[in-house]
């Protein structure tokens, strides 16, 4: 449904507006039940006698937001008081989680998504141990609310991974195991190709996972890993594409397998409404081309973690470039290692690449 | 004070120029019984098992900011936590009669964030009360192995401690700190009162870099140009004529342990790749004489740019900030 989305100050009485009229109490002249008013909290009843069944059909991507920066981190690592597990509610049905980097450096992004039968948890983080990174507790709450608020008594939970090699990815699972209504996508290639319906047709096929009007499609896209997979939300217009394609240093596992599985990405984005592309960590700062270094736990200029989807098409022209080669290769929004160390550095500077220097944090 | 005034006041020169010079020296007498440095060297001492070797998760880390590990009475060894800075360099901290030398501050700048001085303070009081010293007496020189940020961050928060000097951010002040005009040849000597201590230039990993022989212990401290990790060899053949020059030393002196600055290798000779927090295996910071030179015949081999395993260290031959051995772990035919 579209919507204006536009924020008015002066409409919504805001006293620091640009314009010189302010409505300090309300303007009465608005009309009371504005295009937004639809889509919040207000359509779900308080106390839903039976459950709600929300209509994931919309025309064009569904709203959301990413209203916040990422915590980044301290200078000290060892005095951050940050939460744990940061959670932006990018809308009612879409949670988006990332992992504290003093706990983890690789501060890794997590994905929880509801529809009208269950919920999928795409990957699940980068420490098992509960008491750094409460995943778990923090899934179950997000659960246990999104169940009330919708009058629910059981939400069947799937957890899935963009890869089941990943450390920085699939650490998480241990403290799912036993949870009740909890289906675990297994880590093993072939076990995960069966889980998925995929045995067979690896790659060139797809499956679905079915949340209940809401159809998350499976995409096998190796090449950062062997068992790499892409989940395409068809709500919010979101391809999760794991350590695929993220807005970091891409260290290429195999490059003939990275060509093909942006080729069949890219395909499918043009045949499919993308919004944004959503990776599984941020590396890059919010200058082109420039990243922070591994285990780096203070990173207060990074980049935005969504990525236009036209980066797709990028990243393919690049890949085609690096295949074959042992090369690091820097473009604006991602960085591209091939068959060199994660930590290779480079001389060259692309020309189409603006060279700016960030400020020197403290 | 001006550029010359400081050159002249530096420490080695221990003449007193001026009647408050002399005014200093007496203030000094009477500080506590004179404890004896010079007889049955070396003096005893001893390394951890194991140092803070920061956290799996850093906000989890619970050590203190830096660990003090005393080396023998008169010895304290500081290390960075890992979860205050990845470069968890080590410092330590000689004392003498009359003054006290320390030796690296680190890689954190703010008091507030990590406070070495407050840590400095504490030691010296704790070591003046063992001693029956006037800590305000004891004079505190703040040093730094090399010309690198890791080794000096915290210099300014030295800055207003009485009875203090510390060393300053150039080349030219460096080596004016140790009065020598023959750097890197020069071997200068400094007395922190019955305590020598013998220093020279050993340029390499950056051009201002100097070794630290203390004759109390016999600990050769050789700074980031020679230490259990990647020594970053920026100029080869400066670095060669150190690593002569450190031979040359260990040939003609005692020495009980080599130190540099840093741990990047497990106890496996794994290489602990750059900016990791956690070392729960690491190797002991002390290296031998043996492998000093062990170390020094294998570079005598070494032509080229690379990096190279030689036992002890890793030679990184002019690769610095380019690559690394390490390799992406998921690749796959």
């Amino acid at each position: 449904m579209p919507q204006n989305q536009t924020y008015r100050p002066e409409l919504s009485g805001n006293p620091q507006s640009s314009t010189s009229r302010s409505y300090p109490n309300g303007n009465p002249e608005l009309q009371y039940n504005r295009p937004g008013v639809r889509n919040t909290d207000s359509a779900v009843p308080l106390h839903p006698a039976a459950p709600v069944i929300h209509d994931y059909a919309s025309d064009g991507p569904a709203p959301g937001n990413i209203a916040f920066r990422w915590a980044y981190g301290s200078n000290v690592a060892a005095k951050n008081t940050d939460p744990r597990v940061q959670v932006m509610q990018y809308n009612e049905d879409s949670f988006i989680l990332r992992q504290n980097m003093c706990v983890h450096w690789e501060a890794p992004f997590t994905y929880l998504l509801f529809g009208n039968k269950g919920a999928l948890l795409i990957d699940n983080g980068a420490s098992a141990n509960p008491a750094h990174y409460p995943l778990r507790e923090t899934v179950d709450a997000i659960v246990a609310r999104w169940a009330k608020a919708r009058g629910r008594t059981r939400v069947p939970l799937t957890l899935v991974m963009t890869s089941g090699e990943d450390h920085a990815q699939t650490k998480g699972l241990a403290q799912f195991a036993g949870r009740p209504d909890t289906t675990i996508a297994p880590t093993p290639l072939a076990a995960m190709q069966e889980f998925h319906g995929l045995l067979g047709k690896w790659p060139t096929g797809t499956s679905s996972i079915d949340l209940g009007d809401r159809v998350i499609q499976v995409i096998p896209t190796p090449g950062t890993h062997k068992d790499g997979l892409s989940f395409y939300d068809p709500y919010c217009d979101f391809l999760f594409t794991g350590d695929l394609l993220f807005p970091g240093k891409i260290n290429i596992g195999n490059d003939r397998d990275f060509v093909a599985s942006l080729e069949r990405l890219k395909a499918f984005a043009d045949a499919n409404p993308v919004k944004y592309v959503m990776g599984g960590h941020i590396d890059m700062m919010f200058v082109p081309g420039q990243a922070y270094p591994r285990f780096r736990n203070y990173r207060p200029y990074e980049r935005v973690l969504e990525m236009e989807p036209s980066l797709i098409a990028e990243a393919l022209q690049y890949a085609r470039e690096v295949q074959g080669r042992d090369l690091m290769l820097i473009r604006p929004d991602f960085i591209l290692l091939n068959g060199v160390s994660p930590d290779q550095r480079t001389n060259v500077w692309p020309a189409d690449v603006p060279q700016i220097r960030p400020p020197h944090p403290f | 004070m001006d550029r010359r005034m400081f050159l002249a006041c530096n420490a080695v020169a221990a003449i007193p120029l001026s009647g408050a010079g002399v005014a200093y020296a007496q203030s000094r007498a009477g500080n506590g019984p004179p404890i004896d440095f010079t007889s049955n060297l070396p003096a005893a001492g001893s390394f951890p098992d194991r140092w803070i070797f920061g956290s799996e998760s850093c906000m989890d880390n619970t050590d203190p900011p830096w660990q003090v590990h005393w080396y023998n009475d008169h010895t304290a060894i500081l290390r960075q936590n890992k979860a205050y800075s990845y470069e968890a360099p080590f410092a330590p901290l000689y004392f003498g009669n009359d003054r006290i030398l320390l030796l690296d501050e680190g890689f954190v700048q703010l008091r507030n964030d990590c406070d070495l001085r407050g840590i400095v303070d504490a030691t010296i009081d704790e070591w003046c009360e063992r001693n029956d010293k006037n800590p305000e007496r004891m004079e505190l020189l703040v040093a730094f192995s090399h010309l690198h940020a890791d080794h000096y961050a915290a210099v300014n928060q030295f800055a207003e401690r009485p009875n203090t000097r510390y060393m300053g951010l150039t080349h030219e002040e460096m080596v004016g700190f140790w009065g020598m005009t023959n750097f890197p040849e020069e071997r200068v000597s400094l007395d922190l009162g019955g305590r020598e201590i013998l220093i020279w230039g050993s340029p390499g990993h950056v051009v201002s870099e100097f070794a630290y022989y203390d004759s109390y212990t016999q600990i050769l401290y050789t700074g980031d140009m020679f230490y259990r990790g990647r020594c970053y060899i920026s100029f080869w053949e400066p670095w060669f004529d150190s690593m002569q020059r450190l031979i040359d030393f260990v040939d003609t002196h005692p020495v009980t342990h080599v130190m540099g600055c840093h741990v990047e290798i497990s106890k496996d000779d794994e290489d602990y790749p750059y900016g990791l927090t956690y070392q729960p295996n690491e190797a002991p910071v002390q290296m031998t004489v043996q492998q000093l030179r062990d170390t020094f015949e294998f570079a005598k081999t070494v032509t080229e740019p690379g990096i190279y395993f030689t036992g002890t260290v890793f030679l990184c031959n002019q690769t610095r900030s380019m690559t690394t051995i390490d390799k992406y772990p998921y690749r796959y035919s």
